[in-house]
């Protein structure tokens, strides 16, 4: 689970990619994400793909990034075979499953790089309300801590007997059940602590709180930036236009 | 990362054997190893003479139950009965032996009045009382409990102790892995002490624990009845009148030159 879900979890590492300012980085992942629906053939998704992978060794997370992208490869497979069974053609179908592959690649090199703390940054950046910015921060900085419970919880219940990969389809998904709900009953309730935990140290007792960490837009991100923006406005009006339909 | 490292423990049947060691010794990661969930990148682990990285953890479920230190992670059934019921159905008991089974657990641990409660909504002593229902209902050769006295109350820990005695003297294979010693020392068992993934030493609870120099590096502190026998044993004798000159004898006063 984690070789999937780990594509989408900060990894703290010193890179040039994790030192820029985190809107270039979610600029650079925004540009890869748009690529990646315009795109109109296997081979411009498969180059963009090839991009993600170049990134991510720039970030040193070409590992975790490409087991995330090969893990899901196997929901790819679900959507080139029910692209298939609904008639679309075998060529759409490769393309939307390796479309699928793109668009995971190109948000997971944001996720990995952007700490919560960046995210939380880009938000209040935006100007989205406060409640709305802690809300998503938290429920990402708690993804390690679900999935480790998810682990632990796993481990409790195959020590009673649970065996995960027994018996048919409808079977294996009945089998999540004693995963999922202890799990689901976990997060409600450390939840509850939090907001608990967080209205104790204050929370919201002001409407403008200070910020001990600022963004920095420093040479290296503008040079970055505008590269990106003329090779993402080029490939743009090469695909619209130039390439043939 | 390497987690454990040179450790070769035996732990005979029959036998009771608790862990101790400081945060992230390796203790949980070590007793995971018995039933399977982990499995040795070098070496082996052997449960009644099968290698465990031959066979899997539901299969080793049989003869090792592990009661982890958190209930919240296992407990998921809409009533308590059922969530006994569940390892003995996904073992194959029989549903005669299963309800037997639920009967004698609930009421040894004193759940019957919960019987068809939430598990969800026992206080925390319940729930962990219930892990432990739930694991001894299907009888297993050897039991690991991973830090069992953890949110339980003075009374609660009693009960516990008494519970250890009692399979104790029922034959069944005891591991526990936790930080309180006071609640290890009456039921004497054979102690392993960890630091940084190794066994850094073994041997009966009464002689391990008057090492203080390995204790000390160990970060693991002495029963208080323990401390107080060293104390007055590294004293040179003196006459008590009464309790607090003896108090201030020990704490290296003089009341009677306090007094005067």
């Amino acid at each position: 689970m984690f070789w999937l879900s780990g594509g989408f979890v900060f990894r703290r590492v010193v890179s040039p990619f994790h030192k820029l300012d985190p809107r270039v980085k979610l600029l650079l992942s925004l540009e890869l994400f748009f690529l990646a629906l315009v795109s109109s053939t296997v081979a411009e998704e498969g180059a963009l793909i090839a991009v993600v992978l170049v990134v991510a060794t720039v970030a040193r997370s070409l590992r975790r990034i490409g087991r995330t992208v090969l893990f899901s490869s196997l929901f790819a497979a679900f959507i080139f075979a029910i692209n298939l069974v609904f008639g679309l053609g075998l060529q759409s179908a490769i393309l939307y499953s390796v479309r699928f592959l793109a668009i995971i690649g190109s948000t997971s090199v944001f996720f990995v790089t952007a700490s919560p703390d960046e995210l939380e940054q880009i938000m209040k950046w935006m100007r989205l309300p406060r409640d709305v910015v802690f809300a998503f921060v938290t429920a990402v900085r708690f993804i390690p801590v679900v999935m480790l419970d998810a682990f632990q919880i796993m481990d409790a219940q195959k020590s009673r007997g649970l065996e995960f990969e027994k018996g048919n389809i409808f079977a294996r998904i009945r089998n999540m059940v004693p995963i999922l709900i202890p799990l689901v009953v976990n997060s409600v309730i450390r939840s509850g602590e939090l907001a608990e935990a967080m209205e104790s140290r204050a929370y919201g007792s002001t409407p403008r709180p200070t910020s001990l960490y600022g963004m920095r837009t420093r040479w290296y991100d503008v040079v970055v930036a505008a590269a990106s923006l003329v090779v993402f406005v080029t490939v743009t009006l090469y695909i619209y236009h130039l390439a043939p339909l | 990362m390497t987690a454990l490292s040179g450790v070769s423990l035996t732990i005979g049947e029959r036998e009771t054997v608790a862990i101790v060691g400081e945060n992230g010794a390796g203790k949980t990661t070590l007793v995971r190893h018995i039933n399977g969930l982990l499995k040795p990148t070098k070496g082996s682990v052997l449960v009644d003479g099968v290698d465990t990285r031959k066979t899997t953890t539901a299969t080793l479920a049989r003869k090792v139950g592990i009661a982890f230190q958190n209930p919240d992670h296992q407990l998921f059934s809409d009533s308590v009965e059922n969530e006994v019921k569940f390892a003995m159905t996904n073992l194959g008991f029989a549903p005669e032996v299963v309800a037997q089974r639920v009967d004698w657990a609930l009421k040894f641990f004193g759940l019957e009045d919960y019987r068809s409660s939430s598990p969800l909504v026992l206080s925390g002593g319940e729930k962990k009382r219930l892990t432990l229902a739930c694991i001894l209902a299907w009888d297993p050769e050897v039991v690991v409990l991973d830090e069992p006295t953890v949110g339980q109350d003075a009374l609660q820990k009693e009960k516990l102790a008494q519970i250890f005695r009692l399979l104790q003297s029922t034959g069944k294979t005891i591991v526990i892995v936790s930080h309180d010693v006071e609640f290890l020392w009456p039921i004497q068992p054979r102690l392993v002490v960890m630091s940084g993934g190794r066994v850094v030493a073994e041997g009966q609870i009464s002689s391990v624990m008057q090492d203080r120099g390995l204790l000390d590096r160990a970060r693991v502190i002495q029963p208080q009845l323990l401390r107080l026998h060293s104390e007055l044993r590294d004293r040179p004798p003196a006459p008590f009148l009464d309790v607090s000159e003896a108090r201030a004898w020990v704490e290296g006063r003089d009341s009677r030159q306090e007094r005067r």
